[in-house]
């Protein structure tokens, strides 16, 4: 069975390489509502057929009336929409046209939690801070198919700060709004930065593509952010797990430590 | 109902925090909880800390608040069912996990839920509240317009932060430190990332993203208007000194607001007494504007440690006061006790014993048992610091 991807676009010249392949749904970022990514889409650039919406911005209370009226006009091509902030999922409770998938980035840790979202939505991102074999549980207790994060890179922190701005305002420079941080450690990541706060990302994607062999999956996610179009042809088109090209497991081979005491 | 709330990481520190004024405490129990590194609290000293403050008429809420995975789901109900019979007052989640144990199991536990949900918005909080929540702690970028809103669309017990620790990432939304340190933030081993210092293209300036503490001694009485019910000290980790100055200080200023004789030199007062116990600067963050540059720190940790802490009465013997030393002291020092129910009093010490009841010029080492000669005995567990602020200086 061909595996179906869930491409969350952040280069519009992608689009038109892929849309003709029916195992692919484009994912948007929509402009006002998403953070960590700086070419998002109005809802009227969204023509794509069986399209769906990304929503991954907290949402305040001016924030949340501007979804709903976001929703009252939202073109048929619409399918669904994959979002963080649980005030979407109070205000689509009763809609039935939506196709709706809760990503609550770094919750959604355990089959019990997802199974409890399940009773309101059709799909959940499984957390991608989890192990393996920890999303191997979950896809096995879960009672429906999930969506697991597949490649790309990840948010690792999302601040309401504006952290590159502040910066720039603090020491008077110019610093762009995606850029590389560096800690004391030679960690590298990048930081991307809108007017609604800023992200940090892992400076490698992870690659997850042997997520692709587990069974109860509904969609496999691609975050295509920072990556060339080139590249996720190849990664969508291979077979081949890349694992030499793109070694990065993320925190899926081992467990965190709770304690320090553990260590 | 308006309540002061705060932290304890330990029994000691959970009386200390109801002696001097806090109307509830919040604590981990050594299962669950985001501070694995605090010393937290084993059954039996949940059920002493739950009897000491139902003895007072005062509240225990039990923070069961990491993210769950699959393996902590075991032992949970028994662990909640186990916190329901102790007496506790709620327990302060994130997980909806926690959330259907309770209700799958009809477990009688009040739930209030956690700042790491990040609530910014009504329509989330109707979401839990139809779950069986009670109570929501907001997080910390809700601005004064959002708590508002939330208050009257809602209804709820709106909790907030007022003093402390600001995370530079929305709660929860973190994992820097399981990504750099293996230490998984959001099951209490947040190794703290975000205050360390970073370089942003290899520029020459230091990236920082640390931002300033919290501190709304000013906005107490507009948050009250406006429908917060708990007001919430954060520090689990701090000391017993941190947590009796805090409470001391927002106590007073909680009490001036309810008699209508709060001054703004009450406030500043209160102010510089709290940020030098801190040992960090403080603003109001998100309460009124989008933090800015100035809300930050720039140089990494940033602190301004002090020994103004110098040691904790103990009673009295022979007409002295005993006191357990924390830090130097010496004769000719002008020393200041503060304790439950009692106005700040300010001596210069004269004369002072060792514990041989030997007069001593100073004292020197922690712990050490020291007795001072004053005009008055003092109750047990005042503190005594060394004097850095006049009130009068205020006026």
């Amino acid at each position: 069975m061909k595996n179906n991807y869930l491409l969350l676009v952040t280069n519009k010249t992608l689009i038109p390489k892929l849309s003709k392949e029916s195992n692919i749904t484009f994912l948007f970022p929509v402009e006002e509502f998403t953070v960590g990514f700086p070419n998002t889409f109005k809802i009227e650039e969204i023509r794509e057929p069986h399209a769906y919406l990304f929503v991954n911005r907290l949402l305040d209370n001016e924030g949340i009336e501007s979804f709903k009226s976001l929703l009252k006009d939202l073109p048929s091509n619409i399918e669904g929409i994959v979002f963080d902030d649980i005030g979407i999922l109070q205000i689509l409770k009763e809609n039935t046209t939506l196709k709706k998938i809760l990503f609550l980035n770094h919750f959604n840790c355990n089959y019990k939690s997802i199974n409890t979202y399940l009773e309101y939505v059709d799909s959940v991102v499984v957390s991608t801070d989890i192990t393996d074999m920890e999303v191997s549980e979950i896809l096995e207790h879960a009672i429906n198919p999930l969506v697991l994060y597949t490649f790309g890179h990840v948010s690792i922190m999302y601040s309401r700060r504006q952290l590159i701005s502040n910066y720039n305002e603090h020491f008077k420079k110019n610093v762009e709004s995606i850029s590389t941080l560096t800690n004391d450690l030679g960690s590298h990541f990048k930081i991307v930065e809108n007017k609604y706060g800023t992200v940090i990302y892992t400076d490698k994607p992870f690659n997850g593509l042997r997520y692709r062999e587990k069974k109860n999956v509904w969609y496999h996610l691609i975050n295509t952010l920072l990556l060339s179009d080139e590249e996720i042809l190849e990664i969508i088109h291979k077979k081949d797990n890349l694992t030499e090209k793109y070694p990065y497991t993320y925190l899926s081979e081992s467990e965190t430590i709770v304690r320090i005491k553990e260590r | 109902m308006v309540e002061l709330l705060a932290p304890a990481g330990n029994l000691e520190r959970l009386k200390i925090a109801f002696l001097y004024g806090a109307d509830a405490v919040y604590i981990g129990g050594y299962e669950y909880s985001l501070r694995a590194n605090a010393i937290n609290f084993s059954i039996d000293e949940l059920k002493e800390a739950v009897r000491f403050a139902h003895d007072l008429n005062k509240r225990v809420y039990v923070t069961v608040n990491i993210v769950f995975h699959n393996k902590d789901l075991d032992g949970l109900k028994e662990y909640l069912i186990e916190l329901a019979q102790i007496g506790v007052d709620a327990v302060i989640v994130s997980d909806i996990a926690v959330i259907e144990v309770i209700k799958d199991n009809h477990i009688p536990l009040e739930i209030h839920l956690s700042t790491q949900a990040s609530i910014l918005n009504y329509e989330s909080a109707l979401f839990y509240k139809e779950l069986g929540v009670k109570r929501i702690v907001l997080a910390r970028e809700a601005s004064r317009k959002d708590i508002k809103i939330i208050k009257e669309k809602t209804g709820l017990d709106l909790e907030c932060f007022i003093q402390g620790a600001m995370c530079t990432s929305f709660s929860g939304k973190c994992v820097l430190s399981n990504v750099v340190t293996n230490r998984d933030s959001n099951r209490g081993g947040c190794a703290q990332v975000c205050r360390w210092t970073f370089d942003i293209n290899h520029e020459s300036e230091i990236f920082s993203m640390t931002p300033k503490d919290l501190n709304m001694s000013i906005y107490l009485k507009d948050m009250m208007d406006i429908g917060v019910n708990s007001f919430k000290v954060e520090g689990r980790m701090r000391s017993v000194y941190y947590i009796a100055t805090v409470i001391y200080e927002y106590r007073h200023l909680f009490d001036k607001i309810k008699s209508n004789t709060l001054t703004e030199c009450d406030i500043l007062y209160s102010n510089d007494i709290i940020n030098r116990c801190a040992n960090r600067e403080s603003t109001h963050q998100f309460y009124d504007k989008l933090p800015t540059h100035e809300e930050q720190y720039y140089l990494g940790r940033d602190e301004m440690s002090n020994q103004d802490f110098l040691g904790i009465v103990k009673g009295a013997k022979d007409g002295l006061v005993w006191v357990e030393e924390r830090n130097y002291f010496k004769v000719g020092d002008v020393v200041e006790f503060f304790g439950p129910n009692m106005e700040p009093k300010t001596y210069q010490i004269h004369t002072m014993y060792n514990e041989s009841m030997e007069s001593i010029d100073v004292a020197r080492h922690p712990r050490m048992q020291v007795f001072l000669k004053l005009d008055t005995l003092l109750p047990e567990n005042t503190m005594m610091r060394l004097k850095v602020f006049d009130k009068n200086n205020y006026l």
